[in-house]
């Protein structure tokens, strides 16, 4: 995103609305000025601000900044998931897809969220981190699409420094991996230079009891008293053998 | 996994703080979903949802109403309703199963609440997802309070710098409460973000300054 300076009155309106905080404006200073590097181009200053003389301008997005936009702006549509935003169905829809099965946990590390916003080469010591267990990314999530081998969680040459709102390492493991995978994702967070929101999905038991919880706390982690539940109203119900 | 997943808060203020979803998935069931994605929004708004909004084309106020988010949904649509009460929740949960509408219907907020209502209308847990949280550089982050509002907005839209003008607007009766939070409702696109919680919170800020 981009501010005209000369269309810019200095009015700040805009400033708020920034994420990332990438938009300046100086005490004394006759325009707003947008961080290039920092701005992750969702565009919420655009359609939120207001701008009384329409100043605020989407430059041409093109290789690799065009990742920015992707997992920034909510309204982008990924072409690999076929939904707005970054993720995918994931657990939404498992009463139809049966994407998690039992014996099997999902798993979603959220790069950047909340707040401070993520560059790549973060996403990537974290993807490398946890594609030592062997997971498979999913191939849907538009993260794993940026991915050049997805086996080592390596990705594209040249988008390492693109920096985006939040960026989500998607896939499944065993619910026996979980410890493991715990122990990797506790190393790892202290390497990094942002922060991520972590969450687990899984299918209930018949008896409604859910199966990570004792593998969790057994961990000596923390869950959280609200979150998602999948009433199983999609149909066709999906059958598992 | 993620957009009404990690709502920070306490359990007190988190009970009055629920969203229903739903959505067809591609290529199993929707084709003809729009419709039905409608009639739950309708019976939403019927049953008490404070606020409804459209994943894939945005919230009240980017379509130019309500009635707009109700007529332009379509096929693919990812569609919510935010509820400030489980009383409002659970009719509407009723409508939609006894409407058998087909299409995957996801229930965030407390699970100890959601799953009261639930057994109380003999619908059951299929897939549950949970928050473990923050991990990384964590003393980056905002303080708690202002997290709070925050993180209604899965996508992040609703800014630490907005929240912040807001609570400065409130403090100096530059706006109301509700005034204020219905301000911190507009950049959530998805209309996920809960003002009733939202001015609450508000509240207890500005209280607490004071």
């Amino acid at each position: 995103m981009r501010i005209y300076p000369d269309l810019c009155i200095a009015c700040g309106q805009c400033v708020p609305y920034c994420p990332v905080k990438a938009i300046r404006l100086e005490a004394g200073a006759d325009f707003a000025e947008i961080d290039f590097d920092e701005c992750a181009e969702c565009s919420n200053c655009l359609r939120m601000a207001e701008c009384p003389t329409d100043a605020i301008c989407q430059q041409e997005l093109v290789w690799p900044r065009t990742v920015r936009s992707l997992l920034s702006d909510p309204l982008t549509v990924a072409k690999e998931s076929g939904i707005t935003g970054r993720g995918t169905e994931e657990m939404k829809t498992n009463d139809v897809t049966g994407r998690f099965k039992r014996g099997f946990a999902g798993i979603a590390i959220e790069l950047g969220r909340p707040v401070v916003g993520a560059r790549f080469y973060d996403v990537e010591k974290v993807a490398q981190a946890v594609a030592s267990l062997g997971v498979e990314f999913e191939p849907r999530n538009p993260t794993t699409s940026l991915m050049e081998d997805p086996s080592i969680g390596k990705f594209k040459e040249g988008i390492l420094n693109e920096k985006v709102v939040s960026a989500i390492l998607e896939f499944a493991v065993k619910l026996e991996q979980l410890p493991q995978l715990f122990e990797i994702i506790k190393r790892v967070a202290a390497e990094i230079d942002t922060v991520f929101s972590l969450d687990i999905a899984t299918r209930a038991n018949p008896d409604g009891s859910v199966p990570i919880e004792p593998v969790v706390k057994a961990a000596g982690l923390w869950i959280s008293p609200n979150g998602k539940t999948n009433i199983g109203l999609g149909r066709p119900l999906v059958k598992e053998h | 996994m993620t957009h009404t997943l990690h709502r920070m808060g306490s359990v007190e203020n988190l009970s009055e703080d629920y969203v229903v979803l739903m959505m067809p998935s591609k290529d199993i069931n929707h084709v003809g979903s729009g419709p039905k994605l409608r009639r739950f929004l309708q019976m939403a708004l019927d049953n008490g949802a404070i606020k409804i909004g459209d994943g894939r084309l945005g919230n009240q106020y980017h379509q130019g109403g309500v009635s707009k988010v109700l007529e332009n949904v379509e096929d693919r649509a990812v569609v919510h309703a935010v509820f400030r009460d489980t009383e409002s929740l659970a009719r509407t949960l009723l409508a939609i199963k006894e409407a058998d509408f087909g299409l995957s219907v996801v229930v965030s907020g407390l699970f100890g609440e959601v799953e009261k209502c639930c057994k109380r209308l003999g619908l059951e847990k299929h897939t549950v997802n949970i928050s473990m949280g923050r991990w990384g550089r964590t003393e980056n982050l905002p303080p708690q309070e202002i997290l709070e509002i925050n993180t209604m907005c899965g996508h992040g839209m609703v800014t630490v710098g907005l929240i912040e003008e807001v609570i400065a607007d409130v403090r100096n009766k530059r706006c109301t409460l509700e005034e204020g939070a219905e301000r911190l409702f507009r950049p959530c696109l998805c209309g996920i973000f809960n003002p009733h919680r939202a001015a609450q919170l508000l509240e207890e800020m500005t209280a607490k300054e004071k």
